[in-house]
């Protein structure tokens, strides 16, 4: 027997039964907000100039920091650069050790102190001691660290000649060396377009690629490789870009899902750019794979995974056929109903892609079953997410068949549609009116202007558009009257006869 | 946050606004909301006042009226759940909540802005500390750093000092601190209890505002004889309230003895008494308010013959004749009820029952009406839990607030004809469930379930009568049973609620002992057990140890409450 009433309350009254766990799954919610807020943060504080008194560089160690140089005292800046200069290996070691530890603490670590010493040059020069791993080591971790400020603190490191070195020590015997290197040359290549070219020219590529094996540091040397193929203005060159894609291309099959992120993340750079540059990627057969991957449940595969297909299909005809025959398609309804608006947003914007196509793939489109979630994305989904599906019926009545745009109407588009007029922003509500009136234009085909003003009145459409002609923009005001007078003025006409 | 000057904090708040009064059924919410009433008549405010049974009406209530107001006022519901949580308000509404219900809900407590709480100064309430439960963003930001959300990679990445040991260590300090957690709200929402009187809280707010009447004065305490005669607060509790209160009446009712016998027809008078604890016994004959008060039923054991044989002896040796025993209190011969109290004291000891003095209160309206304050209990009570269907689901509720006005001894009498029909019932209740042993160790509690088909039965599908019911049970019990591990044991009671839908109400109270600190488990032990048994059940009532059951899932459910508590 059922006890509807009851039940469905004790239903909502777990709401505040489990009132520890509701707390929890809200704070959840609340950081997800804050990780970005936090991420922008720490970018900035990246920007930023760090000025820290010396003085408070010798207080205030990481506990960890405790725990392990509780034998060591701690040096100061002058005694650093005193020992760095010096002869005496044991007391280098010891401060590029205690320089290191400055650099890697958790809070404000003084990168332009540290370059301020003057200690680079000579930082490099350690990585060549191949007779003091430790020290070379420890160099390493100390220059990463130094790259991984501000383009200001990398140039210091490139400019202290490290760019030969690092790579050279990318086939040092001891692994934990080599990791270090490519580390520092995934934050050297970071930096912008200039040294990531500069670390091609000096030929990092086949010794890094030499490293890929089953065994070791993949996730670093995978970011390493994804941080080549990132940046435009220039793009990475084509040669480098083919002699990056087969591994990449192996690696996007790895089972670890940092490795699959980093690597599909390399070939969304890859895809963000020109056609040739597109064609490359298709090339390779990559496409399934990485339809695959976007249907993965993991964020971190899914997001970037989705980002290249969507870049692919923004190429031309043949590679978005392309991508629907890897079986983009019937996808695309989960992520279009996806909780996260971000994915939203990315998979409405790949739609709106293909449905620019020509009416073949708009009709694999429709056959895929996507009007559907397109429609539900314009009702319910984040604004974002709206504004892109906005665009997803403007090209589809643009560029459909009058079967196809009536088959759209007829999936409830217009409620939505007319709905969003009341959007603040004037370029959406451009799209839509644009949509609107390739709509009538259809409608005249058929000859069924008046079924669809009905409609439009119904839908309380009729009202917004009017509402429109007093918008602020010029061109939304046009826009406006023009459907109004095209299409709606001939009751009033006829009443206005009456009335005479 | 606690409300720390009521008058600026709260009254001046509100008293420009349009408010919604949100009032609980227990007759200290209704004194609570007269006080208040009488202070927003004489400021007119504009107000409108909804009772609610229950979570599920009170959700409702808000939903309808969240457009209209933004000032909501909270009597005896709303503290002990995360309100910000069950009602999602807007930024711009504000909850001022007096309610006595404990422990109080921590985001209640430490929401700075939404939620005002009304509670009397010096109350311990045992909050756990702020950073013992909250934990800044910032903290919390650094450790789900590795939570993947699929934003773009850094470009570049500092490598830290011992990462990975650092973050477990972190991670593992962080799991301490969540588990650290658990156990504080653990022991701080453990047990059910219950406050200051709310309406007490509202007498307060009137006196600092010197606009503090008589009237007010006795609804603080009636509204403290409730919580007292329901076994609300402790003995201690109990006393030190009444003295609190007591320095109020020796204010107001200053007047010497000539000026009592000029008191006019519509002149009330309170006082301060040493009374008998016997129920309602100046409205009923002495006799049947021996039988049908709780303390003597049980001390007697009154369910059994050799019980009624001790009560003839105990009025023997009075000296009391059984004709004057029996006739209406107002009747009886003056000579005898002149001491009669003294007397009464006196043969009690002999027979062991050496609490039946209470300290309490009484009320004169104009010549002949005089009132206990336990009288003005049971009679509303009873008008609020009447089970004669007349009019919409309000008509108890408004019946029963009106009856505490001075102007209305209709319906005050109507409520006492009421409430001795229902201590009558109760009684008979409980000389059937300890005749029949209806009353089962379970292990770690004791259970009674009322059958369909008993007589009264229907009252008791009431929270309030049950709960009586229960306790009355309980003192009977423990005076009946040699089983000493059992006289220790809370009980937990079940009775029809709705036949059609096949609900019992049921009810945990704690054990009845002589230092019993009146703090009730049942609430989480029943949300505990319905959660592993997946029962159905509805916790709608503002005491979580009162809760809706499907008939069907009630072994189940119990099985996992003996599990629970053994």
């Amino acid at each position: 027997a059922k006890m509807p009433v009851v039940h469905e309350h004790s239903e909502r009254m777990k709401k505040f039964k489990n009132k520890g766990k509701d707390t929890a799954a809200l704070r959840r919610q609340r950081v997800e907000v804050n990780i970005e807020l936090r991420k922008a943060k720490k970018d900035e504080q990246i920007l930023k100039r760090r000025s820290i008194s010396i003085v408070s560089l010798e207080k205030s160690p990481s506990p960890a920091e405790e725990k392990n140089t509780v034998s060591i005292a701690p040096l100061s800046l002058e005694e650093i650069v005193e020992a760095v200069n010096g002869s005496n290996t044991s007391l280098q070691l010891q401060a590029t050790q205690a320089a290191r530890r400055i650099l890697s603490r958790q809070k404000d670590p003084p990168l332009n102190q540290i370059i301020e010493l003057g200690i680079i040059p000579r930082l490099v020069e350690f990585l060549s001691r191949t007779d003091n791993a430790t020290l070379q080591f420890e160099a390493a971790w100390a220059l990463t660290n130094i790259a991984s400020g501000t383009s200001e603190h990398t140039r210091a490191v490139v400019e202290g000649g490290a760019i030969p070195a690092f790579i050279s020590l990318l086939s040092s015997p001891h692994m934990h060396i080599s990791e270090q290197s490519v580390w520092a040359l995934g934050n050297i290549a970071g930096d912008g377009p200039l040294y990531r070219d500069a670390l091609i020219n000096c030929n990092v590529i086949p010794p890094l690629l030499a490293l890929v094996s089953p065994v070791g540091f993949l996730r670093n040397i995978t970011w390493t490789l994804s941080n080549l193929c990132r940046n435009k203005n220039p793009y990475p060159p084509l040669q480098a870009v083919r002699q990056l894609l087969p591994v990449i291309t192996c690696l996007l099959e790895h089972k670890d899902k940092d490795i699959v992120s980093d690597s599909c993340w390399a070939v969304s750079y890859l895809t963000d750019g020109s056609n040739d540059r597109i064609q490359i990627v298709v090339d390779t057969g990559i496409l399934p794979r990485l339809v695959e991957l976007m249907g993965s449940p993991e964020m971190i595969i899914m997001t970037p995974a989705l980002r290249a297909i969507g870049n692919v299909v923004t190429g031309t005809d043949e590679q978005t056929q392309a991508a629907i025959d890897a079986g983009v398609l019937p996808v695309l309804p989960l992520l279009l109903r996806h909780t996260k608006p971000a994915i939203q947003k990315e998979a409405a914007w790949a739609l709106s892609n293909i449905a620019a196509g020509p009416c073949q793939q708009i009709q694999q489109l429709i056959t895929c079953g996507l009007l559907q979630p397109l429609v539900e994305l314009l009702d319910k989904g984040d604004f974002k997410a709206q504004k892109e599906a906005v665009w997803a019926v403007a090209n589809l009545t643009t560029g459909g068949t009058v079967e196809q745009v009536v088959e759209l109407v007829q999936s409830g588009v217009l409620k939505p549609l007319l709905n969003l007029l009341l959007a603040k922003d004037s370029k959406t509500i451009l799209v839509i009116l644009d949509s609107i009136s390739n709509l009538f234009l259809a409608a005249e085909k058929l000859g069924e202007t008046e079924r669809l003003c009905l409609l439009v009145e119904e839908l309380d459409g009729l009202e917004k558009i009017e509402a429109l002609q007093t918008h602020d923009n010029n061109m939304v005001y046009r826009a406006a009257l023009n459907i109004i007078e095209k299409y709606f003025s001939g009751e009033v006409r006829e009443l206005l006869l009456l009335l005479i | 946050m606690f409300v720390t000057d009521c008058r600026r904090e709260f009254y001046d708040v509100i008293v420009s606004q349009r408010v919604l009064l949100l009032v609980a059924s227990d007759v200290d919410a209704l004194c609570a909301c007269k006080i208040l009433q009488a202070l927003f008549q004489c400021d007119h405010v504009q107000y409108t006042l909804v009772p609610v049974s229950g979570w599920q009406e009170l959700e409702t209530a808000f939903l309808e009226h969240k457009d209209q107001f933004k000032y909501f006022v909270f009597i005896n519901c709303g503290a002990n759940v995360d309100l910000l949580e069950i009602l999602q308000p807007e930024e711009d509404t504000y909850f001022f909540v007096c309610d006595s219900h404990r422990p109080i809900n921590v985001v209640n407590v430490y929401n700075e802005t939404q939620v005002k709480l009304l509670v009397k100064q010096g109350d311990d309430l045992d909050v756990p500390a702020y950073d013992d439960i909250f934990r800044d963003e910032e903290d919390e930001e650094e450790l789900s750093e590795d939570e993947s959300d699929g934003s773009e990679p850094s470009d570049k990445r500092r490598r830290f000092e011992e990462e990975v040991i650092e973050r477990t260590a972190r991670r593992r300090q962080r799991r301490e601190w969540e588990a650290r957690r658990r156990e504080i709200l653990f022991d701080y929402e453990q047990y059910e209890y219950h406050g200051t009187s709310s309406a007490m809280v509202m007498f307060d707010l009137a006196w600092i505002m010197s606009k503090d009447l008589n009237d007010m004065l006795w609804w603080a305490i009636v509204g403290l004889t409730d919580q007292w005669v329901q076994d609300k607060i402790t003995q201690m509790k109990y006393v030190t309230d009444i003295g609190v209160l007591q320095r109020h009446v020796s204010r107001h009712n200053h007047r010497n003895e000539d000026e009592e016998n000029s008191l006019s027809i519509d002149c009330m008078r309170i006082a301060f008494e040493y009374d008998l604890r016997l129920a309602l016994y100046q409205h009923w004959s002495l006799y049947e308010s021996l039988c049908n008060t709780s303390y003597t039923s049980a001390n007697l054991k009154l369910w059994s013959v050799q019980g009624q044989k001790r009560l003839q002896e105990f009025l023997a040796d009075m000296g009391l004749p059984l004709k004057q025993v029996k006739q209406k209190f107002n009747s009886m011969d003056m000579s005898l009820k002149e001491n009669l109290r003294e007397m009464i004291e006196e043969s009690a000891n002999k027979f062991g029952m050496k609490d039946l003095r209470v300290q309490t209160f009484s009320i004169h309206f104009g010549f002949k009406n005089k009132f206990l304050a336990s009288d003005i209990v049971y009679a509303t009570a009873s008008l609020m839990e009447s089970i004669e269907k007349e009019g919409p689901e309000t008509t108890n509720f408004i019946k029963a607030l009106d009856s505490l006005s001075r102007g209305n001894l209709d319906k005050l009498h109507q409520g006492l004809d009421l409430a001795k029909k229902q201590l009558c019932a109760i009684q008979q209740t409980v000389a059937s469930c300890i005749c029949t042993n209806l009353v089962i160790s379970q292990g770690p509690f004791l259970y009674c379930s009322l059958m369909e088909g008993m007589p009264d039965v229907k009252l008791f599908s009431k929270p309030v009568s049950l709960c009586l019911l229960s306790k009355y049970l309980l003192k009977s019990f423990v005076c009946s049973t040699k089983n000493k591990r059992c006289k220790l044991l809370p009980l937990i009671m079940a009775a029809p609620m709705d036949v059609e839908q096949g609900t019992v109400i049921m009810v945990g109270i704690p054990p009845e002992t002589e230092s019993s600190d009146k703090k009730n488990f049942f609430g989480r032990a029943f949300e505990k057990a319905a959660d592993s048994t997946n029962s159905r059940t509805l916790h709608n009532h503002f005491d979580m140890s009162i809760i809706e059951l499907k008939t069907e899932d009630r072994s189940k459910f119990l099985d996992a409450l003996i599990s629970l508590l053994s």
